[in-house]
């Protein structure tokens, strides 16, 4: 029997249609149909100027909103061959490790709320609150910044919004160990967690699972390492786990937050006193640029005549770990309840993925299925 | 006497559907904000769960897409009456950033469903969508409620 799952649905933040195929209780196999929020963001790119296509980049993706803009801005700085001044630097670290905290908590918090845990959904809510408010002092938006610009930040941070920002931090690390316990060391939730929604590190390879899902997996690689500003200045380690399932993706997610407040701490403790933006002339020319974003790699290639941009293509991470999710772990799941909080777990962002659409030779919209062989061939 | 009962309760009791029909998410992300325990939704009586079919209020985000044209309109009428439709951030207003050449946004979402009420914003704060939806949601249900009867 095939249960449909979705777009309007309890269990799922964005529309997306989930069909599962099941037998009794069993989910033997699952197909994933996108489409529901294509927005053509890249062709409204097409022919802008980046000050009026920064913006649009931002709205790729609303929860992981931040890293979008860095990387445009990254972009446009290889092709014209400069880096941002230092302290520009500095923030975009700080920035970007808030905005990382605060998306992995609100991802476990939806994977609570998948387990029905309401009390540990609660608790990751009340905590990503504060860092939101950092956020918000910080930039002066809570989701949709603007903070990046071709050649640095926007804006300086004064040195009592530095201070603020590690006080809320130190709260955070010395609350937070009490809910990772409860998560590790729930039986409950161990139960409902551990060898669910199994994904061995061959089949990630395969699916070119990236970010919190592949690292659960065995993949030992972060994006953050290449990073000449990470690798440069600070000290950095990437966390990974090899048992692949639904609790190793949490936990994963949990470990990573502590390293994101000791980038923090290091970065507010180190910053250097000079400029946060500098004029960037713009050549005619291409480059790609990659950056770690919560859920995992996103990539920008740009082909602009110095002016316009010509040409832009986006790949985020979600499009690979949904397809992961479709494919290897919700196959032989025992119930469909751990279907849905395996779905959960891999922290899907839809806005995200919806970045193709694909005509028939009439120039019917046709769903897309089976991206997996698309992206082979 | 039954109908002042229930505008009493149906004023505590408001159940809402939250629709994406093709946003960044962002105004998403701040409805799940409202669940947590510095907003705390439940104690207004207001319980989001995303079933159209017992909705009393349907929120609207994102700059409705073509997949949404025709399921936004089918998943309004499921909704039982009364009803309103609150709508979040720029996008269901105006199609935002979206709608420029080369975009293919619908927006707005009043030309396919009767609106009650409007947040701007891009992201809308918080206490902003709360405001909104105490605003319309109370009255505007026992009234039409009322008006059934």
């Amino acid at each position: 029997m095939i249960l449909p799952i979705g777009p309007i649905h309890p269990g799922l933040k964005e529309p997306l249609r989930l069909k599962l195929k099941t037998q009794g209780e069993k989910v033997i196999s699952a197909e994933i149909d996108y489409g529901y929020v294509h927005r053509g963001i890249e062709r409204v790119m097409q022919g802008k100027t980046w000050q009026k296509a920064i913006y649009l980049s931002e709205r790729v993706c609303g929860i992981c909103s931040y890293i979008h803009t860095q990387t445009f801005a990254e972009t446009f700085e290889k092709i014209a061959g400069e880096q941002a001044p230092l302290r520009a630097q500095y923030l975009r670290v700080l920035t970007n490790e808030l905005d990382r905290i605060q998306s992995h908590l609100l991802a476990n918090s939806t994977y609570f709320k998948a387990l029905e845990h309401e009390t540990l959904f609660m608790y990751m809510l009340a905590l990503r609150e504060p860092v939101m408010d950092a956020i918000e002092l910080l930039t002066g938006n809570r989701v949709n910044m603007g903070w990046n610009v071709v050649g640095g930040v926007r804006m300086d941070a004064k040195e009592s919004h530095l201070k603020s920002i590690m006080e809320i931090i130190t709260g955070l690390e010395k609350e937070y160990p009490r809910y990772v316990e409860m998560f590790d060391q729930g039986p409950l939730l161990g139960l409902r967690s551990k060898d669910v929604g199994k994904m061995s590190h061959e089949d990630a390879i395969k699916a070119r699972a990236v970010g919190p899902i592949g690292r659960a997996s065995g993949i030992k690689h972060d994006w953050r390492e290449d990073h000449p500003t990470y690798h440069d200045h600070l000290d950095f380690e990437a966390i990974w786990r090899k048992e692949g399932d639904n609790y190793a993706r949490t936990m994963n997610r949990f470990d990573e937050i502590p390293v994101s407040i000791d980038l923090i701490k290091q970065v507010i403790q180190n910053i250097p006193q000079g400029d946060v933006r500098k004029k960037v002339d713009i050549p005619p020319g291409y480059a790609d640029w990659r950056n770690e974003a919560p859920r995992g790699e996103v990539s920008y290639m740009i082909e602009t005549n110095g002016n316009l941009i010509q040409n832009i293509s986006i790949r985020t991470p979600s499009i690979m770990n949904i397809d992961a999710c479709a494919k290897y772990m919700l196959q032989d799941v025992a119930t469909v309840a751990d279907a849905v909080a395996t779905y959960a777990s891999v922290d899907p962002c839809i806005a995200c993925t919806e970045r193709v659409i694909i005509l028939d030779e009439s120039g019917k919209r046709k769903d897309i299925e089976g991206i997996h062989n698309l992206k082979l061939s | 006497m039954v109908r002042s009962l229930k505008d009493i309760i149906r004023s505590s009791s408001i159940h809402v559907c939250l629709i994406n029909t093709g946003g960044c998410n962002g105004c998403d992300i701040e409805v799940v904000a409202l669940l947590s325990p510095r907003y705390d939704l439940e104690q207004y009586g207001i319980y989001v769960h995303n079933n159209p079919r017992e909705a009393d209020v349907i929120l609207v985000t994102g700059a409705v897409t073509e997949q949404w044209v025709e399921k936004l309109r089918r998943i309004y009428t499921k909704a039982p009456e009364p009803k309103v439709v609150v709508v979040l951030g720029n996008c269901p207003l105006t199609g935002d950033v979206f709608n420029q050449e080369g975009g293919s946004v619908y927006a707005p979402v009043s030309d396919f469903i009767p609106v009650a009420a409007e947040v701007s914003g891009c992201p809308p704060r918080p206490s902003e969508i709360l405001a909104a939806i105490l605003s319309v949601a109370p009255g505007a249900i026992a009234a039409r409620g009322r008006e059934k009867e």
